[in-house]
């Protein structure tokens, strides 16, 4: 008999993914259930909502890293 | 019940999240494509691999009361 597992699928990019497996790492493998293929895991329910703020907030550091002082103006510095 | 399907727009990256089940640990690969097969025809099914003998869906109900059905009913 197969087993089933609660849990939220997750499609990314799979340089997202790459992210997403990092912070499961950091983090004793909190959030993610199964890592299926290059662009689908399935992660914890309970998770989903600290995975996404996690993530976005890597994002938005990746992003000034690359933007550097391309300067916007709603950031001031 | 309409499959709870939430987009996420990060930094023009799309990540779509599904909440559902993972079935896992078939015993034959007949049984995987039996009940992948099953899902599919309840347009449950949202992904699955022969290899990794393992599929999601987003309701398990009806799959785990045609299991049981079929365990019980002796068919193979």
């Amino acid at each position: 008999m197969p087993r089933a597992v609660k849990g939220v699928l997750v499609e990314c990019d799979p340089s997202i993914k790459a992210i997403i497996l990092k912070i499961d790492e950091d983090h004793h493998h909190a959030f993610i259930v199964e890592d299926l293929d290059e662009d689908h895991l399935v992660v914890k329910e309970a998770k989903l909502a600290e995975l996404k703020e996690r993530l976005e907030k890597i994002l938005e550091k990746t992003q000034m890293m690359e933007k550097d002082d391309d300067s916007d103006p709603d950031q001031p510095g | 019940v309409v499959d709870q399907i939430r987009l996420w727009q990060i930094e023009g990256e799309r990540m779509k999240a599904t909440q559902g089940f993972l079935f896992k640990d078939f015993t034959t690969a007949q049984d995987f494509e039996d009940v992948a097969r099953y899902a599919g025809e309840l347009g449950v099914l949202k992904w699955k691999s022969v290899q990794k003998r393992c599929m999601f869906v987003t309701r398990h109900e009806q799959i785990a009361e045609w299991l049981k059905r079929r365990a019980a009913g002796g068919k193979r």
